[in-house]
């Protein structure tokens, strides 16, 4: 149960509780207003019925042809707020518009490889496992989790457009690309 | 260009690309060699130079410049850099509106002007722009732009009243010329739909949203979808809106608590919506009720546990029901909660979710409170834990003032920590990036210690919430909330050092620094070492202002782009945020308190005085906004008792409008007296454009005048302490203003001056320098005697003279009570301020020559004594925290710190040994903050006696 509404610029004075988190890293405002500026449908917020922030997502459109997409971008969720669906409720908004709106092929996200709680929450969600970026955490220095920590794997999940299921393959995670080639 | 050229001009852009601006400066001085005139060499070397902050240098380049009436298109990216720099918006605006008039078949130029003045917030002037572009280049995007730009003029504090609707009626005419309809793009719709909302168009506006097309952008937009709900709300079409939310609950499984306060409102609409409510409209209600209780009751059992909603809003349903005197069964509320909680008890939130149900009396609350006890049940496993941490919440909740006793608040901490440290178990293998299951006991724990502290004014419940609270920080090393009782914490027990180290930890960052840095920059100067030379929390304060530069530099430039990619949607929320951030109070807050440390730190010259008196007095006509965030800060406070926020303040209080009002108004007053600036010197020598003037009627009396004014408000937000300082502030600038003013050297003589130092300096003078001593003809040299009599000299009034023993009781009264270090540091740091703003009042009556040219001997005489007197009083505080900083670092003052906890302390984990080293770090940071403190009050005494 909560609010879903657009994320607007002015959240960026209410979302304390959730970037505080340590897995939400704060940007400049730079970052949230271009978003907002080019693709504000795809950003809305998770707010409790007393105005907290619950969660957020920021998303964008980008890519050529068949790889036109959707792309996740950031998806968040307060440490109170976990285990209530909401980040399902705001992917399957992004989904949505992706779809409606963008007529995107797929959407995708990116996740690190030792991330096992929400890989399995995408999978759940009908994301696979596209490839495997290496190194694209790279600024956080190899962590315990060795070569996994900074390692992501990106995941898609076909829209409507995607008749042929083109944009997903069953052996994505042997696919090994480097950060360079996908940025 | 010959390619020649070119080739020469790419290194400088590369220069300054990297940012090597010197190099860039070479660069440039090289090509200038040969190219004297090459207007883009000249704009690019002006960039460098402003870059370096070489500003005199790059205006006498900018001027030169703008004075050509540039149009090449890489000359103007080139100045508009510059003049942003040099803050000269109206010159950026100027140039492109120039260089359009020049080249009106040029679309770009059109688009440039127009963004000049976009980011200026200038709409009227865009509007024309606009409109202008559309006639010429026949793109619907300028019409939107025109209209847009008139939607936002109307929405300007400066329009008047009576040009709003001229204005909104205006730009629905011009969407309806338009050939494509706006449902063409969603945010064309937006505007236009928004456009009907403010002409109160509301059955019109209700039309475009509802018809096929409509309802399509509704559901792919939430901006125009939020719209809508307002709209229905407006034209009262709540019970329609309710019909529209039932559907979309039931057939699209839509989830969005919005429609189900639809559905809420709808359901009491026939009530709420007339002061007199009729028999029939009240039956209806009730029929509504029970439709709306078997709809939430039929979605609460579909969904089950993947939902809250319907349980939620059967909750709501209940409690409104009460409201209205509607509810037929008066435990129903009650029974709903229960059941909520037995299904929804191991969510984090459920303590939030149930808060606003919960305040039962009289038999229901009796019954709430033995069905909480039945919950409270042993926790072994993650789920079991948290239901019970919710148990704990909810009935510290219930609370009454008579169960906050010393006895009963002891047994519930020590439950809290016994519970606390036998759930630390459920997450010994959890990762150290992760939160551990039982925090919320440990910060139960903390509100309970905080408490005791709170009913007996004993400090040793500060330091067994501190221990606590540090072990707990060290187990769950991710956990905000802990460290944030733990700043406040530490500030009560004059440890600002680990307030500090704990608020970095938080990597606070961003636009963060806005609504977080209250927690350790709130007067901040009562913890600073500045006269010792210790610029910790000024540097803070710096760098926490960071981002009020990004503000500026980068938002309005979003603002352009909102145009340029046509999301108009998100215009009106980027200038609020724009001009929240602006001018927010926090960011002032931190002036003051660094202006009081600099006066603490630096000599009290000119330059400091100066140029603080032209930024306060900028300040002075800003209309601030609050952003700071105190919601962080966890509460689980019984109902009706004062938030953890409240009772843990370092003093007690918060500043606010009020208390920034006061500080502004003492400040400019003493600066304005020690200054020899007045207006029109200011004006010559201002180089950026000034800020907008303020809109509010208050702000248009003489400075003078508003700087006399006192307001409750003031009163209502500072201290006792703060309020003596600014009686006295203000008697003391009451005293000397009329020998200051007499004193003063002539405004002409001072601009001679300045024309002087800065035809000593390379380059060009400045041009209103210049123009101003031209106009001034002779020039007297600095001070020139005076004829005229100087005014009769007084004696001081009262309150000054009796300031320092006043606030010296105050520090007695302390030192003999509770001796609680954040309070006597708070007395000394008044007094402290006090000394060095009578230094700053009188630092002009310093020099012998003066005294005797203007015949002010017997004043400065009557100083004497009153500096003595400041002097004496500040020695005794200082040798009083000296004693203090003495006696609490010591192995008996950590015995009883560690003493204080004992009876919870375990063999392993939260055990002696690691009491002792808090109590090491607490003590040390402790004395370290007294003597610093004391020291420093040493040496200001020494710089001005």
């Amino acid at each position: 149960m909560s609010v879903t509404r657009p994320f607007r610029a002015t959240d960026l004075f209410k979302f304390n509780n959730i970037n505080l988190d340590i897995w939400t890293e704060t940007y400049g405002i730079s970052f949230y207003l271009s978003y907002l500026a080019r693709w504000p449908d795809l950003c809305c917020v998770q707010e409790s019925p007393n105005g907290r922030m619950m969660g957020y997502v920021i998303g964008k459109a980008e890519g050529a042809g068949p790889e036109w997409h959707g792309h996740v971008t950031a998806l968040t969720v307060a440490p109170e707020f976990r285990r209530l669906s909401l980040a399902r409720k705001m992917m399957n908004l992004l989904e949505w518009v992706s779809d409606q709106t963008y007529n995107a092929f797929f959407v995708d996200l990116y996740v690190r490889c030792t991330n096992n709680v929400a890989i399995q929450m995408y999978e759940g969600m009908g994301y696979s496992v596209y490839r495997r970026v290496r190194e694209y955490y790279g600024s956080l220095g190899l962590g315990r989790g060795g070569k996994d920590e900074e390692d992501a794997f990106d995941m898609r999940k076909p829209l409507s457009r995607d008749q042929g299921r083109r944009s997903v393959r069953p052996n994505g995670r042997e696919i090994v690309v480097s950060a360079h080639d996908v940025s | 260009m010959s390619s020649a050229l070119d080739r020469q001009i790419k290194p400088i852009y590369d220069a300054l690309e990297t940012h090597s601006n010197k190099s860039a400066v070479v660069q440039c001085n090289k090509v200038l060699k040969k190219h004297p005139n090459n207007i883009l060499v000249k704009a690019l070397k002006a960039l460098a130079l402003v870059r370096q902050q070489k500003v005199e240098e790059s205006l006498v380049l900018a001027d030169e410049i703008l004075a050509l009436k540039p149009t090449d298109d890489a000359v103007l990216t080139a100045m508009m850099h510059v003049l942003r720099g040099l803050g000269r918006h109206s010159d950026i605006i100027a140039m492109f509106e120039n260089a359009y008039k020049q080249n009106p078949l040029n679309e770009d130029l059109g688009t440039q002007t127009f963004f000049a003045n976009v980011r200026v917030g200038n709409w009227k002037a865009a509007q024309q722009i606009a409109g202008k572009m559309h006639k010429q280049f026949h793109d619907d995007r300028y019409l939107y732009w025109n209209v847009y730009s008139a939607v936002l003029q109307a929405n300007d504090p400066s329009t008047e009243a009576a040009l709003r609707p001229v204005l909104l009626k205006l730009a629905l005419r011009l969407i309806s010329q338009c050939q494509t309809p706006s449902f063409y793009s969603t945010d064309r719709f937006y505007v236009h739909v928004l456009i009907l909302r403010d002409l109160q168009l509301y059955d019109e506006a209700f039309a475009l949203l509802n018809d096929e097309i409509g309802k399509r952008i509704c559901a792919i937009s939430l901006a125009c979808d939020e719209l809508r709900r307002e709209i229905a709300k407006l034209r009262g079409a709540v019970k329609d809106e309710g019909d529209h939310a039932r559907e979309r609950i039931l057939e699209k499984q839509d989830r969005n608590w919005l429609e189900f306060l639809s559905v809420l409102d709808a359901t009491f609409w026939d009530i709420s919506s007339t002061s007199e409510p009729s028999e029939e409209a009240i039956a209806t209600v009730k029929e509504q009720i029970v439709k709306s209780r078997e709809l939430f009751t039929q979605v609460g059992k579909e969904d089950g546990l993947k939902d809250r909603s319907g349980p939620l809003a059967l909750l709501e349903l209940a409690k409104r029901a009460r409201v209205y005197g509607l509810s037929s069964d008066a435990s129903e509320l009650r029974t709903l909660v229960e059941s909520y909680f037995s299904q929804f008890g191991d969510k984090a939130c459920c303590y939030e979710d149930l808060v606003p149900y919960v305040d039962f009396e009289g038999e229901e609350f009796s019954k709430w409170t033995s069905f909480l006890n039945t919950q409270k049940q042993p926790a072994d496993t993650t789920p079991g834990l948290r239901r019970l941490i919710n148990v704990f919440k909810l009935q510290r909740y219930n609370l009454t003032s008579g169960e906050l006793t010393p006895e009963l608040e002891t047994e519930r901490a020590a439950e809290y920590v016994r519970q606390y440290l036998s759930g630390l178990a459920l997450g010994s293998n959890l990762p150290d990036t992760e939160l551990q299951p039982a925090d919320d006991l440990a910060i139960l724990a903390g509100h309970a210690y905080i408490t005791l502290w709170k009913l007996t004014g004993e400090e040793s419940h500060l330091h067994t919430a501190a221990s606590l609270l540090d072990y707990a920080s060290s187990r769950s090393r991710q956990s905000y909330q802990i460290r944030l009782l733990l700043i406040r914490i530490f500030q009560l027990l004059g440890a600002p050092s680990l307030a500090l180290e704990q608020y970095r930890l938080m990597n606070v960052k961003q636009v963060q620094t806005d609504t977080l840095s209250h927690l350790i920059l709130t007067r901040a100067s009562m913890w600073s070492l500045a006269p010792l030379g210790d610029i910790t929390y000024m540097s803070e304060c710096m760098e926490a202002s960071q981002i009020y530069m990004s503000n500026s530099q980068e938002t309005a430039e979003f603002v352009a782009r909102a145009f340029s990619t046509e999301k108009y949607s998100q215009i009106a929320d980027f200038i609020v945020f724009e001009d929240r951030l602006d001018n927010s109070l926090q960011r002032d807050l931190m002036k003051i308190e660094h202006v009081r440390m600099r006066v603490a730190n630096e000599q009290l010259n000119a330059d400091l005085v100066d140029m603080e008196l032209i930024e306060l007095k900028f300040i002075f006509d800003r209309l601030h906004h609050d952003n700071r965030d105190f919601t962080v800060i966890p509460n689980y406070q019984p109902r009706g008792q004062p938030s953890l926020n409240e009772i843990t303040l370092p003093v007690k209080m918060s500043p606010g409008m009020g208390w920034l009002s006061a500080y502004l108004k003492i400040y400019i007053k003493g600066f304005q007296l020690a200054s020899d600036l007045d207006d029109t010197v200011e004006d010559k020598l201002l180089i950026g454009d000034r800020p907008k003037p303020s809109a509010d009627p208050e702000n248009q009396a003489p400075l003078n005048e508003r700087l006399a004014i006192r307001k409750q408000e003031e009163i209502d937000d500072m201290t006792p302490e703060e309020q003596l300082f600014y009686e006295y502030a203000s008697a003391l600038s009451g005293w000397l203003a009329p020998y200051h003013d007499h004193v003063r050297p002539p405004p002409a003589a001072l601009l001679a001056e300045a024309a002087k130092a800065n035809d000593l300096k390379p380059g060009h003078p400045l041009k209103n320098l210049a123009a101003a001593q031209a106009a001034n003809g002779s020039t007297t040299n600095g001070q020139s005697k005076k004829d005229d009599e100087p005014p009769a000299i007084k004696e001081p009034p009262e309150l000054i003279s009796k300031v320092f023993d006043e606030l010296k009781a105050r520090f007695d009264a302390e030192m003999n009570g509770q001796k609680l270090p954040s309070e006597l540091l708070h007395i000394a740091s008044i007094t402290q301020e006090a000394f060095l703003f009578f230094a700053l009042e009188t630092v002009r009556f310093k020099q012998a020559s003066v005294v005797k040219i203007h015949k002010l001997g017997n004043l400065v005489q009557s100083f004497k004594s009153i500096r003595e007197r400041g002097q004496e009083v500040l020695t005794q505080m200082a040798d009083e925290l000296s004693k203090l900083a003495e006696q609490v670092a010591t192995p008996e003052g950590r015995h009883k710190f560690v003493q204080a906890s004992s009876s919870i302390q375990t063999d392993t984990g939260f055990h002696h040994d690691y009491v002792l080293n808090v109590a090491k770090k607490v003590t040390d940071s402790r004395k370290q903050t007294f003597e610093g403190i004391s020291k420093g009050i040493r040496k200001v005494i020494k710089n001005h006696s």
